[in-house]
């Protein structure tokens, strides 16, 4: 019955077509959830910022397809002394409003984002900034509390409102309905249903070629998210599960798009000293690491597609990667000739808590890890903690000893090495050592030195293994065969800069 | 009769604040909003900012007296997620619950009734024998697994039926049936056993013997009095239903308050959590009462007063 009105809906539109000049596509993509706000530094959260910054946009982005942080609005920044910064901004673009983008607006989106009220999610990247005042129309002057290597980074995530705009509607509207520079422009939203983007047809910048639209639609449910890319109700899903791969990867008309996420997925091991346990043994936790097998976990339950770590947390594009280490080899043996070193030949029990429904797989990965040091003698008890209660443990380091999580800085080493810090809220390490290191990265302005003093971290952190290294995460995504070009970042964050439809 | 209408009406006032109690401390006991809403590596002040911004800073008991002061004046706040008020959030997304449920109550009474009816009628016959086997598996299947079941044989073998979202009645299709499937299983049981039941009544033997036809003995002599049971079981099955939009809107994308329901739980959006639960619970108690006035539109003999 459906698919007779949709060849009638399909006949009609295929008429439209042969009058009619080359008709373009209105994507459908499919995320998890609806926004909350369509304002990209209203959250963190991916699915929001898809949908925001395809009207938003920002100074900087950051290309999935580089890594390099690119030119978007602002064209390039120098630095006038290591705190001060000035930014030049793109010359002739306005405001879907008609408003123009100037100093006026950047100075105005700046000063929101550091804004510790209006933007929380946002305090931690935007702590180091201290003001910005309009030099010219198309200059900016930026203050910065102290020299800050991720400057960078932070500006890609200062997305641009149109400042009158903002004063007349306020956060809360704005986040409804917002007006930007981007490709997109808004149409309509039915929450929880679906939200409507037009082509911005006055757009400053080169259009999505084939594309004339996208309709965001919220499908919490995976199996019904993977129904609807084969039926081809949806051209792009976000978040696949991972057991659709078989039955995905020979779909005619479809694409898999995998993504190595920046999520890098571990076991705490805690060695403070209020956490007793035997893994304050530095040769315990490396035994742990040589009691459980990466490659297994990522073939048996990621079909192989996951990455492997390289025994560190740092990933191989990312500034202090060190490429002389690599992942702790499996080899039960020497994992029990240093338990047996440290004085545990028959091994222990210890308690393992792991969250159930945040990650993918994680209660299966959290089996497979419990079975493998099973074999060396280390008995689990395992608990299972609902996603919310999680967080709290985690961030109460109530956690420990031993626990498996799953964590996604902001793609700068400096993010990744903070976690790692003995003040940090819930590391479970304390090493003076690590803590000189990060804290010198993250002042240090040139490049070769700070490269130098990560990937010494790096080594550091490999032999005090405070933690299990296992995987890099593995993003999903399906696609329409006709989408071209279509690749999103490893923090979730899908773009449609370059993207074709191709008929 | 309006002196009882009266009394069940104050008396749900009573019901309505213990529900409010239990869910204020209920949802307050799961957990700081903080830790989901904002990302684990934000400062400890932009948490302190975000927690005093939206009053959780305070004791447990001075939120609790403001939040009940104002939600009996139909306040509940603003959601910590969207910053609208809570209660908007759900009003936004009643009408497509209640068409979804409205849907699957009329599948319930329209096939559930009558099937039972019938299989009583021809007791121990192939018929009776094929609606107790079908109503065994309606009652023993899950609905989650039930409606993934219907996506892949009528979305993606059949094509008939697209796999979610709101819109045309074929959207409505899959979501209703999954959603009653339980429900007319249920009711079809309960009126076969009444009818069991009434069909050896005397007065139906009488109604038979006056040369009354089948028909009339058994739709209208018959059910109207194996009915009270069965309108009760609707009744309470209303609260079934509201658990059951949860379950139904996730899987097929239905943008209701059952998803929103799931949604706000899981992010400890407390103000919209405890809007759905009093609002529920509030269609619950009506439900129930006007299901207790139609007994004395069924029954003559009985009476309020």
């Amino acid at each position: 019955m459906f698919s007779q009105i949709k060849r009638s809906i399909a006949a009609v539109a295929l008429a439209a077509v042969l009058v009619g000049p080359a008709a373009a596509e209105t994507l459908t993509i499919a995320q998890n959830f609806d926004p909350q706000t369509l304002w990209p530094n209203g959250t963190t959260a991916s699915d929001n910022l898809n949908a925001g910054s395809a009207m938003v946009e920002s100074l900087f982005w950051q290309d999935p397809r580089s890594g390099e942080i690119e030119p978007l609005l602002a064209t390039g920044f120098e630095l006038e002394t290591p705190t001060s910064v000035l930014l030049a901004l793109r010359e002739g673009v306005t405001f879907t409003n008609g408003e123009p983008m100037n100093a006026d607006a950047v100075v105005h989106s700046i000063g929101v984002f550091i804004d510790k009220e209006l933007t929380p999610a946002y305090a931690q990247v935007a702590q180091a900034f201290e003001g910005a005042e309009k030099v010219d129309d198309l200059t900016v002057r930026i203050t910065l509390k102290n020299p800050y290597p991720p400057l960078a980074l932070a500006l890609s995530q200062i997305y641009v409102v149109p400042p009158k705009h903002w004063e007349e509607v306020g956060l809360e509207a704005f986040g409804q309905q917002p007006v930007g520079t981007g490709p997109f422009k808004f149409s309509e939203w039915v929450r929880d249903d679906r939200l409507v983007m037009e082509l911005n047809e006055d757009y400053w910048g080169e259009l999505p070629k084939g594309i004339d639209g996208l309709v965001w639609r919220p499908v919490p449910d995976d199996s019904a998210r993977v129904a609807g890319l084969t039926t081809g109700e949806y051209d792009v899903v976000k978040d696949l599960p991972v057991a659709a791969i078989p039955s995905l990867e020979g779909q005619e008309g479809v694409t898999l798009v995998p993504v190595a996420s920046y999520r890098i997925y571990q076991i705490g091991l805690s060695s403070l000293p209020q956490h007793e346990s035997p893994l304050q043994d530095k040769r315990v936790r490396q035994a742990l690491n040589y009691a459980v097998d990466q490659k297994a976990i990522i073939d048996a339950l990621f079909f192989g597609k996951a990455k492997a770590l390289n025994g560190q947390v740092l990933r191989e594009p990312q500034l202090g990667f060190n490429p002389q280490i690599k992942d702790y080899p499996y080899d039960p043996e020497k994992a029990r000739a240093l338990l047996a070193e440290a004085g545990y030949p028959d091994g222990f029990e210890i308690t393992f808590k792991f969250p159930s429904g945040r990650y993918a797989q994680d209660r299966e990965v959290s089996e497979a890890v419990a079975g493998m040091l099973g074999k060396v003698g280390v008995k689990t008890e395992m608990i299972a903690l609902e996603p919310g209660e999680f967080l709290r443990q985690l961030r109460s380091k109530e956690l420990a000893p031993m626990y498996f999580v799953g964590l996604a800085p902001q793609d700068d080493p400096a993010f990744q090495a903070s976690q790692y810090v003995s003040t940090w809220r819930y590391t479970t390490i304390a090493n003076e050592e690590l803590d000189a290191l990060a804290e010198a990265g993250a002042k240090e302005m040139d490049l070769e030195k700070r490269r130098r003093i990560y990937q010494d971290m790096m080594a550091l952190m490999h032999d005090e293994a405070p933690i299990i290294f296992l995987y890099q995460g593995l993003d999903l995504y399906g696609t329409d065969a006709k989408l071209k070009n279509f690749l999103p970042r490893g923090d979730g964050r899908m773009f449609f800069y370059g993207v074709t439809y191709e008929d | 009769m309006l002196k009882y209408l009266a009394r069940r009406l104050i008396l749900t006032i009573p019901v309505l604040f213990g529900i409010l109690v239990i869910s204020f401390l209920l949802t307050h006991l799961s957990g700081d909003p903080t830790d989901l809403i904002l990302p684990p590596d934000v400062t400890e002040e932009a948490r302190d900012a975000f927690r005093k911004r939206h009053g959780l800073d305070q004791p447990i008991w001075v939120q609790f007296v403001s939040f009940s002061t104002q939600a009996l004046q139909g306040n509940f706040g603003d959601s910590l997620r969207f910053h609208e008020p809570a209660l908007k959030l759900v009003m936004d997304r009643m009408a497509a619950t209640t068409e979804l449920a409205v849907a699957a109550m009329a599948l319930t009474i329209l096939i559930g009734v009558p099937a039972g009816v019938v299989a009583a009628y021809r007791r121990n016959t192939p018929v009776d024998l094929s609606v107790r086997g079908t109503t065994l598996i309606g009652q023993a299947m899950p609905s989650f697994y039930l409606g993934i079941l219907s996506i892949i044989i009528f979305a993606v073998w059949l094509r008939w039926l697209p796999t979610g979202g709101r819109g045309t009645w074929w959207h409505l299709v899959l979501p209703a049936t999954t959603l009653s499937f339980q429900l007319v299983a249920l009711v079809a049981r309960v009126t076969r056993s009444c009818m069991l039941d009434v069909l050896g009544q005397d007065y139906i033997r009488t109604a038979r013997a006056k040369g009354l036809g089948e028909t009339k003995v058994v739709w209208l002599h018959g059910l109207r009095n194996a009915f009270i049971p069965v309108l009760t079981v609707i009744g309470l099955q209303v609260g079934f239903l509201m658990g059951g939009v949860v379950v139904t809107e996730t899987v097929f994308s239905w943008p209701g308050v059952g998803r929103l329901a799931i949604q706000a739980i899981y992010a400890r959006d407390f103000p919209v959590v405890q809007a759905i639960v009093l609002l529920f619970a509030l269609i619950f108690v009506v439900v129930n009462l006007i299901v207790d006035l139609l007994y004395a539109v069924l029954d003559p003999r009985i009476s309020y007063r």
